[in-house]
């Protein structure tokens, strides 16, 4: 493309380059600038590579946090007698009222396990396990209703679920009071909320912090190449080609740093893992940590590729223009 | 080919280069503008590389208004400039083949007709033997060589040369010379800044003189 003089772009180019060729000559110098670009990353070795660990590591801390909300959202919604529903009759409901609201209940869709606990059963219960044995003994008549605990189904145990349903179970006829314990459910998932946006509070500073990073580390890259672009300039390079090569390392810098965190994130959830067995041992959990699935890999290279990329347009658009032959 | 308009420009420090300078290079023509160091002779040389603009005034190459040019063109214009510094300007860490590529990379050549024309350009300075060298091991005169292989490489029909042979010696300056000659002959039309009026005498060639930013003579060598 000649703006000063029209027939040398026919003589120039065009009889040599068909425009199959032009745009296969595209995609050869974004290869040939990419691969330069690693080779360049490569030469300056340490330098390189501790711009990778700081990105790398900015990127396993925010996974390894989400990773592991991630697990306890898994674990807490594993735990379905979190919302056991005890249901308190009235003292003088007689047997054949009980057998004919558990047959009730059982029928209802949100309700999973139905479990009947006579008022005698509980007092027996309440005498070994209290420690008042004797005093209770000379108590003339048992002062224990009859319980009935009920299991929401998984769908139906999440603290807004199980109240509605408690809701509905207290309008039976034969129930005195119905109690769920949801508090600490409520705790939990409060707490789990405070914990996801920690995260993401985290995860956002660090990503500013990375792109911050890459924009200097780029800055610094283009500084030191300020002859080379001079001259580019000179023989008629557009900003565009010479800022590819320096895009290219943001790229990189963001694949390689996000194959770190990854990597790094495997090792901790590796190290982690007998010390999580342990404490679900002690509660008697079957449970596994969740480790990094092909969709939060992918999550995550793209976000430190994005990273990588935005640091060095932000770089290259504010330092390349500015270098100009004088 | 080259034609300036009442062109003045005035740095923002207040200092005034250039003051109404008038002139027109005919296609083909082969001219050498001189004078004083701070005579103006490379604000008038960056003003046609859109290194610089014009306070006032037009530069017209080949009938279009540099003042039109944007910023963003300003990189296709000079891929029909071949520009050639006193300072060679050459990447020192890539080897002479990768120096004189450089305009056809740019462009986006395909590697084989790259390759044949930065032959034949190192061929047509007479470096054929030094492809693989790198600069630093060329002396004076064949870095400025190589500077004019780059330069003409994608042939250009323009070709403006600051100083080029402003750190040789008069024999080697000859030479580059005649490699400008030669160019010339072929069509180019050649712009060159020296303040080597030695070199300049020996020839006859149109001269355009500046003295504090005036254009005060404009005639061929022999007339002064």
């Amino acid at each position: 493309m000649s703006l000063l003089f029209k027939g040398r772009a026919q003589g120039a180019k065009l009889s040599q380059i068909s425009i199959v060729q032009r745009i296969q000559m595209f995609f050869l110098s974004h290869l040939r600038q990419s691969l330069g670009s690693l080779g360049e990353m490569w030469r300056a070795g340490a330098a390189s590579l501790m711009t990778i660990g700081v990105l790398g590591l900015s990127i396993t801390l925010p996974s390894t946090l989400y990773i592991l909300v991630k697990n306890v959202e898994q674990v807490s919604a594993g735990w379905d007698q979190a919302s056991e529903i005890s249901l308190f009759l009235k003292s003088e409901t007689s047997k054949q009222h009980i057998d004919q609201l558990l047959t009730r209940i059982n029928a209802w869709p949100e309700v999973g396990k139905v479990t009947y606990i006579p008022a005698d059963d509980a007092l027996d219960e309440f005498k070994a396990l209290s420690g008042f044995g004797d005093a209770i003994a000379y108590l003339d008549k048992n002062p224990l209703p009859p319980v009935v605990l009920v299991s929401p189904t998984e769908q139906h145990s999440g603290p807004t679920a199980a109240r509605m349903l408690l809701e509905k179970l207290q309008k039976e006829r034969e129930v005195d009071i119905g109690k769920l314990d949801v508090e600490w459910l409520k705790r939990l998932d409060a707490m789990l909320t405070v914990a996801k946006e920690l995260v993401t509070i985290i995860a956002l500073l660090l990503f500013l912090a990375v792109v911050l990073i890459i924009g200097n580390t780029i800055r610094l890259n283009i500084l030191s190449k300020k002859d080379e672009i001079l001259v580019m300039k000179l023989v008629g390079a557009t900003d565009a080609f010479i800022q590819r090569p320096f895009m290219y390392t943001g790229f990189w810098y963001g694949l390689l740093g996000g194959l770190l965190a990854w990597f790094t994130v495997i090792c901790l959830l590796w190290w982690m893992s007998a010390s999580v067995t342990a404490v679900s041992e002690l509660y008697q959990k079957q449970f596994n940590l969740t480790g990094v699935d092909f969709s939060t890999l992918l999550i995550m290279l793209s976000t430190s590729v994005l990273l990588g990329l935005t640091g060095s347009i932000i770089s290259v658009k504010r330092h390349v223009s500015a270098i100009e032959p004088k | 080919m080259i034609k300036f308009q009442q062109v003045s420009k005035t740095y923002p420090g207040g200092q005034q280069a250039l003051r109404k300078v008038d002139f027109h290079i005919e296609p083909g023509e082969m001219a050498f503008l001189t004078g004083h160091s701070g005579a103006g002779k490379s604000t008038l040389l960056k003003l046609i590389s859109l290194m610089e603009r014009p306070t006032v005034g037009q530069v017209l190459i080949n009938g279009h208004d540099l003042n039109e040019i944007s910023r963003r063109q300003i990189a296709y214009i000079r891929r029909d400039i071949g520009m050639i510094f006193q300072s060679h300007q050459l990447l020192m860490d890539k080897s002479v083949f990768d120096n004189v590529a450089l305009p056809l990379i740019i462009e986006g050549y395909s590697h084989k007709e790259t390759s044949k024309r930065v032959h034949a350009a190192l061929e047509m300075v007479g470096l054929r033997d030094k492809v693989k060298n790198l600069p630093i091991m060329l002396s004076g005169g064949e870095q400025q060589r190589v500077g004019i292989a780059r330069a003409v490489v994608n042939k250009p029909p323009l070709l403006l040369a600051d100083e080029p042979t402003g750190n040789l010696d008069p024999k080697l300056s000859m030479e580059i010379i005649r490699l400008f000659e030669d160019f010339n002959q072929a069509g180019v039309s050649v712009f060159i800044a020296t303040h080597d009026l030695g070199l300049i005498a020996r020839m006859k060639y149109r001269t355009l003189t500046l003295k504090s930013g005036q254009m005060i003579t404009d005639g061929l060598s022999q007339d002064f």
